[in-house]
């Protein structure tokens, strides 16, 4: 390979690296799944959200809030300590790189209170909005469905 | 003659003893439990003597609970299921709530019948409540952080009230307690303790054996 050669070589590597690099900057890249809200009964001042937050970037993120017309909402923790069951308010979660945060009963749940009935009915969808620090917001439909367990 | 047949009846008698036999893999978890009083769904005073000739599964817990008490309640609904309907007549799910003042009999009623008709939810007095849960060594505490009137938490649209009174009414109050689900006997003895992670079909085992002492 002669010197020519190398030079174009060399050039054509920075300019693809000028390229390439930028979109291999370290970001967040946030994916919430399988969300729904457990249906309350008529009378209920509150209910619980399960689902799954992952983040599959390179970066870590953190929740700051969750909105909806639906309901007042907060991440909450359920911990169980010498057969009592106490639940904590998490206002700031953060999602570090290539993990999740997993939602589900008498663990990490949405509590949901304050809640328009009128919209939380069976196969009914409610909006939450989701806002990250990095991400900022992210809106998702959630079905309202009976409890499984 | 007489041989076969007093055999028979030994063999018989002894097939009705075995039916009636006390299940020792449950012994009586003495100290826990006891007589009460509370008020059930229709308002009216009701003795815990009332369920005698019943297998109870009692737990505790309050209608503003979003995570543990509706997991806990669709469990006791899928635990329910498993039992046969003759099963089910001679087994009563009651659920005591902790927080008496804003459960009341009728709120209580209406929220536990959507999860079964059949489960019996139990109020009464704050002294009647306490009484109960010391009973069973259970615990109860508010957390006071949590209760402020939820007008005041962040939302996309502000919620709207009448009036006066009703943003007063408007409070989220939790509590946290006591998860654990009591397995009484047919006289009212606690004879296992259990949770919502028991497998549905060993719980089932159990009712079963104390249905058929």
């Amino acid at each position: 390979m002669n010197k020519s050669w190398l030079i174009k070589l060399l050039i054509l590597s920075a300019l693809v690296a000028v390229q390439v690099l930028p979109t291999l900057k370290a970001q967040p890249e946030i994916k919430l799944d399988k969300f729904w809200v457990v249906l309350a009964p008529a009378v209920a001042r509150s209910t619980a959200g399960y689902g799954v937050i992952k983040n599959e970037g390179n970066q870590e993120d953190t929740l700051i809030g969750i909105q909806s017309n639906s309901a007042t909402i907060m991440l909450h923790k359920t911990e169980i300590k010498s057969g009592m069951a106490r639940m904590i308010h998490s206002p700031h979660m953060t999602i570090k790189s290539h993990s999740e945060l997993v939602l589900e009963p008498m663990s990490f749940h949405l509590m949901l209170t304050d809640l328009d009935m009128t919209t939380l009915f069976e196969g009914a969808e409610i909006i939450l909005q989701f806002k990250f620090e990095k991400s900022g917001d992210i809106d998702i439909a959630v079905p309202v469905r009976e409890i499984l367990y | 003659m007489l041989k076969p047949m007093l055999l028979g009846i030994f063999i018989f008698l002894n097939t009705l003893n075995i039916a009636s036999a006390f299940d020792e893999s449950l012994p009586i978890l003495s100290g826990v439990g006891g007589e009460f009083t509370a008020v059930d769904a229709d308002g009216n005073t009701i003795e815990s003597t009332n369920f005698k000739g019943s297998v109870i599964i009692l737990a505790f817990g309050y209608t503003n609970c979003a995570d543990v008490c509706p997991f806990t309640l669709g469990y006791l609904k899928r635990l329910y299921a498993g039992l046969s309907s003759d099963e089910q007549k001679k087994t009563r799910i009651v659920f005591v709530t902790i927080d008496p003042k804003y459960d009341n009999p009728d709120h209580l009623k209406k929220f536990i019948g959507h999860y079964n008709k059949d489960f019996i939810g139990l109020s009464g007095s704050q002294e009647q409540i306490d009484y109960i849960v010391s009973l069973y060594h259970a615990e109860y505490n508010s957390l006071a952080t949590l209760g402020v009137p939820t007008q005041n938490i962040r939302r996309v649209n502000p919620k709207l009230f009448a009036d006066s009174q009703e943003a007063k009414d408007d409070k989220a109050t939790l509590f946290s307690h006591t998860i654990t689900l009591y397995l009484l006997d047919k006289q009212g003895n606690t004879r296992s303790l259990e949770y919502t992670g028991t497998p549905v079909e060993q719980f089932v085992g159990k009712i079963r054996a104390l249905i058929h002492e």
